[in-house]
């Protein structure tokens, strides 16, 4: 599976991942479609026309047009080929092209993730590590219990308690909306407490790990005092497994944003998947969901990459 | 290496060894509570959990209902034990269904290696492509409100933490020197995974069985929260904290109840399996 | 350096998330349920007129009473086949190009080309004449003008339009002028200082689509947003606590109401579904789930619909028994779980409804185990409200549950036309016809006389009250969170304003 250059092996595992990310949900979708009740047909025209404006002769057009009326496996096939082409179609409710509602969520989604990984960065790193640098020490086994908690709260449970809390008992942040910055705050937060949940823990066992390791050793040999020793040898062989352990995250971080999503309202990615769901928008699940598997293969190719140059082992091999 | 699951990386990380300790010991104790309760559901109190009675809505516990009644007058007990059934079930289910055929599928990867291996691994990969929780979703919309497309979606999302556990540990202890000296020995390949597999990797697919509970539980609920799982009336822990989140300030103690029971089962598998404990 | 670091950022963070002090007193926000999807008048009109963005010719009081809007006044020919409306002069869109005879006609004839209030109506042509708009008509129709305050007839500016006529901005002639739209779920307007009648105090306004009943309580609680409608009963009772917030609940002409197929076997004999009425314990669910025990409809329409509502008709029953012996007189026989059977098939139906409006699920449940007590085994779907429609169009509909208003056009006779007429409607009738209704509406829309009129609309009340091809189930309360500082609101209780122009803050 390795092929000479690292870097360019990663690259072709990532690519074929995401062929069949596009491949499944393509067929998912399909079946959605093919699983609905009543007339696709009349549901696309619907969709463009409104259904206050829906005749029989409407739904015959669309049915034509899309070829609604030959064999499921041509019509999978074209389904498809229209997907490889990036062509995605138009939402059946909005009727805008999706391509547009979705290029507007991708920057909230985005701002979402992005802040609750700054926080659980925030938060996991000095907790790990003053909890490693004294493992089996009352800070460790308080935050081991807490981490423990808090992974088994369900994170659209610890969302609204932090909207309970926060927004209302002590209205300091707002309630809901995204009209600004202060606005990402208690969402980032909710996704961030549970990924920091695991995070500090892996911090804090590589902490240890490396403290008992010959770098401390050799680095204290060197001279270096204890400060400098944990930034400098620690933290960077320390980070290895965390980097790659945020990489594991990411599946939690990409179902956490469309939970969170549905519970602050915010306007991303995942809450355009959820809604169109619930509007049987099949467009719109296509493309949101496509777009949220193909980021997920992007975050797990930078990590591949990240690994491969934190770790000049790797490098090598 | 980046793409191993959450679980697959804990169940490394966790004792590969039994070891008593008090998490440990409450945490099987909760357990076999809730699986006692899941088991009999709501005979043990004798109350419909359907059976609404609207003007007795909202009450706050009592003699006649001990935990309460909801917005629609039903018995709040009956119906967290009747949630706990098919949390609890569904859980189960899909762990079994994962489980058995994704172990198997391992250690023939392992034993049998070359294209088998190969194209095993790239269906587990295939599989890993897409984050788990969505592909439950997409399946759950395919058909809202059914059983079968949580279950489906649930099972195929798990299997490869099975797959890829079983596939790597059995490599490696297949190819110790005492493994070749019983197949050189003649012994029966059942024998084999008998003797010298399975308490390798035992311990490690009870904390993946025990994640993977949590997992199922957790996406059920949540998917129950979105209105995109199990259908009203019945009685599903994500379902009653949707509809009892706008009364959370009148009635605080009823969107509590399902809240509680689900970190309560969650935390009772983390801990009946070691949690995030390491040495 | 690092812990340093740390604090410094969490401390930037956690001054910055201080909500802005002394909300800028000319700013009103507006939460609500819906989402304004497209720029289509036809689509989301209701909300853009609401918002007063857009205007009609005929503008209505909260009486229901017309009055000149961009039509300052209006008159039919003595064959009653031909009205004239004659436009407001000076009147700008608000990108600045005239609001004149050939922008309203166009705006108009496309109201009536796309199946909406219009097309109910016996509309033969539109046309501009010299500073009027003028509708040919095929028979007489006098309510037309009312028709003309529907949100689906609010003109829209002819450069609100992309080259292919799709709908592409939202330029109206209105109080307030789109800033920024970021569709569905926002709206940022601005005062129209241009506005041809009063303008209005407040300078800026924000309109929120918030789908969750729980999330508008809350924003209506912490002040993040200053006017919440559709509360739900729990939001209503807490709000009534919190001292920033004024709660009013207004009876408006809409009901909830249970839309039936009568075309579907199960439904097609009028005594089916006089048993789903019986079998329906609406005062329970008045004080229960809606918490208004004085709402239960006793009839379809309300006392606030005060022609159409009919004091001698009796109320409508809650008696299970008589409801299953209706069923048995129709050849059901219960099942061993319960459940009725008949040639084999089970009465097992699904229920559609939506969201939005946080009762309608919770009425659904109740339904649910109701209706179990005669024996019928329903399903309840909560999914988008687009089903119901599409459900009525392909003939797959059993039952689906809604909050209808009768009064959509403020002369009824608009809606009811919609709902009973030939062919039924989207949310009206379906499969169901009767000739003497027919004749009635026919009749009732032709003429202003009320005296005329009222034996007629009390025969319609009368026989969709006996036949019930929709049953209803409570009469709506419209529940509104209102800042206590803002003044000036008025909940209109034909829903076709905010009434964000007439708003004020207090010092």
């Amino acid at each position: 599976m390795t092929s000479a250059h690292p870097l360019f092996s990663a690259f072709l595992q990532r690519g074929l991942q995401a062929l069949i990310v596009a491949v499944i949900v393509g067929v998912v979708s399909f079946t959605m479609m093919q699983a609905l009740p009543g007339d696709a047909a009349y549901r696309i025209a619907a969709g463009r026309y409104g259904y206050d404006m829906m005749d029989a002769a409407a739904a015959e057009t669309v049915r034509n047009e899309l070829g609604l009326n030959q064999h499921w496996s041509i019509q999978l096939i074209s389904w498809l080929s229209a997907l490889a082409q990036f062509d995605l179609g138009r939402s059946l409710v909005y009727g805008t092209p999706v391509v547009d509602e979705i290029a507007t969520q991708l920057g909230y989604s985005l701002l979402l993730a992005g802040g609750a990984v700054l926080i659980s960065i925030i938060i996991a790193v000095p907790v790990g590590v003053v909890a490693g640098l004294k493992p089996g020490g009352a800070i460790d086994r308080l935050t081991l219990g807490v981490s423990i908690l808090l992974r088994a709260i369900p994170s659209f449970a610890l969302g609204v308690v932090l909207v309970l809390v926060f927004a209302v008992q002590m209205r300091l942040l707002p309630v809901a909306g995204f009209r600004g910055l202060e606005h990402l705050i208690l969402p980032s937060l909710t996704l961030g407490l549970g990924l920091a949940a695991v995070s500090n823990r892996v911090v804090r066992d590589s902490v240890v790990e490396a403290l008992g390791s010959e770098w401390r050793l050799f680095s204290r040999t060197k001279g270096l005092s204890a400060r400098r020793t944990a930034t400098r040898h620690i933290l960077r062989n320390a980070s290895l497994p965390v980097v790659t352990y945020v990489g594991v995250q990411m599946a939690y971080l990409i179902e956490g944003v469309v939970i969170v999503e549905a519970v602050f309202a915010w306007p991303g990615i995942g809450h355009a998947l959820v809604h169109a769901i619930f509007n049987r928008d099949i467009a719109m699940v296509q493309g949101t969901a496509l777009t949220l598997g193909l980021i997920y293969v992007l975050l797990n190719l930078f990590i591949d990459v990240a690994c491969r140059l934190i770790d000049p082992r790797m490098r090598s091999q | 290496m980046t793409d191993q699951s959450p679980t697959a990386l804990t169940a490394t990380v966790a004792h590969s060894r039994i070891k008593p300790g008090y998490p440990r010991i409450i945490g099987l104790l909760l357990l076999a509570l809730l699986i006692f309760c899941a088991l009999i559901g709501p005979d043990l109190i004798g109350v419909d959990p359907v059976k609404q009675q609207l003007l007795e809505a909202r009450q706050s516990p009592s003699a006649e209902h001990l935990l309460g009644t909801d917005h629609l007058g039903r018995d709040m007990a009956a119906r967290l034990l009747s949630g706990s059934q098919l949390s609890l079930s569904l859980a189960f289910l899909s762990v079994l269904t994962a489980g058995l055929p994704g172990t198997a599928l391992g250690v023939l990867a392992a034993w049998r290696g070359g294209w088998t291996d190969r194209l095993l691994t790239n269906i587990s990969d295939a599989i890993l492509a897409l984050p788990g929780l969505l592909l439950v979703l997409m399946l759950a919309a395919i058909s809202p409100g059914s059983w079968w497309a949580l279950y489906v979606g649930i099972s195929l999302t798990l299997w490869v933490e099975y797959f890829r556990y079983t596939r790597q540990r059995a490599r490696i202890v297949l190819a110790e020197p005492a493994v070749e000296a019983s197949r050189l020995l003649g012994f029966s390949p059942r024998l084999i995974i008998l003797r010298h597999l399975a308490p390798e990797i035992g311990p490690g697919l009870l904390t993946i069985a025990a994640f993977g509970a949590a997992t199922a539980m957790t996406a059920v609920a949540a998917l129950g929260f979105i209105s995109v799982g199990v259908r009203p009336p019945t009685a599903e822990w994500g379902v009653m904290m949707a509809e009892l989140l706008p009364y959370w300030r009148e009635a605080p103690f009823l969107i509590l109840q399902p809240v509680f029971c689900l970190v309560l089962t969650v935390l009772a598998l983390h801990l009946s399996v070691g949690g995030m404990q390491r040495k | 350096m690092f812990l340093r670091s740390c604090a410094v950022v969490l401390i930037a963070a956690i001054f910055y998330s201080q909500p802005t002090l002394a909300e800028t007193k000319s700013n009103v926000t507006i939460a609500a349920p819906w989402e304004v999807a497209s720029y289509d008048p036809a689509v989301s009109g209701y909300a853009i007129q609401k918002l007063e963005i857009m205007e009609n010719l005929v503008d209505a009081d909260e009486a229901g009473t017309l009055r000149p809007g961009l039509a300052t006044s209006w008159s039919v020919s003595k064959d009653g086949l031909t009205w004239t409306f004659k436009l407001r002069e000076g009147v700008t869109f608000h990108d600045g190009t005239p609001f004149d005879a050939a922008s309203a006609t166009s705006a108009l004839e496309r109201a009536w080309k796309q199946p909406g209030v219009l097309s109910k109506a016996p509309v033969k042509a539109v046309s501009a004449v010299e500073g009027s708009v003028m509708f040919t008509l095929v028979k007489p129709f006098a309510a037309l003008p009312a028709l003309l305050a529907h949100s689906t007839t609010i003109i829209p500016a002819p450069t609100a339009f992309d080259d292919d006529g799709k709908p592409s901005a939202l330029i109206g002639t209105g109080a307030f002028k789109v800033k920024k739209f970021t569709p569905p779920q926002s709206i940022d307007l601005e005062r129209n200082d241009a506005y041809w009648g009063k303008v209005p105090t407040i300078e800026t306004a924000s309109y929120l689509a918030s789908g969750r009943a729980e999330t508008r309580a809350l924003l209506a609680e912490s002040g993040d947003a200053d006017m919440v409608f559709t509360l739900d009963p729990s939001g209503y009772s807490r709000l009534a606590e919190v001292e920033s917030v004024k709660t009013i609940a207004v009876p408006i002409p809409r009901v909830v109401t249970l839309k039936i197929n009568a075309s579907h076997p199960f439904f097609a004999n009028a005594k089916a579904r006089q048993a789903l009425s019986l079998a329906i314990n609406r005062s329970g669910i008045a004080s229960a789930i809606t918490r208004f025990p004085e709402a239960a409809a006793g009839q379809l329409f309300p006392p606030a619909l005060n022609i159409w509502h009919d004091p001698s008709l009796p109320r409508l029953e809650y008696d299970v028994d008589k409801g299953k012996s209706l069923l048995t007189e129709l050849g059901w026989v219960a099942g061993e779980d319960g459940i009725l059977i008949k040639d084999g098939k089970r009465f097992s139906i699904l229920l559609r409804t939506f969201p939005d409006r946080p009762e309608l699920p919770l009425v659904a449940a109740a339904l649910q185990d109701q209706w179990r007590e005669i024996g019928i085994e329903l399903e309840v779907s909560v999914a988008s409200y687009s089903e119901i429609p599409a459900g009525h169009q392909d003939g797959t509909l059993h039952v689906a549950l809604f909050a209808r208003n009768y009064a959509l056009t403020p002369d009824p006779i608009g809606t009811v036309l919609q709902d009973f007429g030939p062919g039924g409607g989207d949310w009206g009738a379906m499969g169901w016809q009767n000739a003497e209704v027919a004749k009635a509406l026919d009749i009732i829309s032709s003429t202003g006389d009320q005296e005329k009129r009222a034996p007629y609309i009390a025969n319609v009340a009368r026989i969709l009250h006996e036949e019930l091809p929709v049953i209803p189930i409570v009469w709506y309360q419209h529940t509104v969170a209102i800042a206590s500082g803002l003044q000036g609101v008025i909940v209109d209780p034909l829903q076709r304003s905010y009434g964000l122009s007439k708003v004020s803050w207090s010092k």
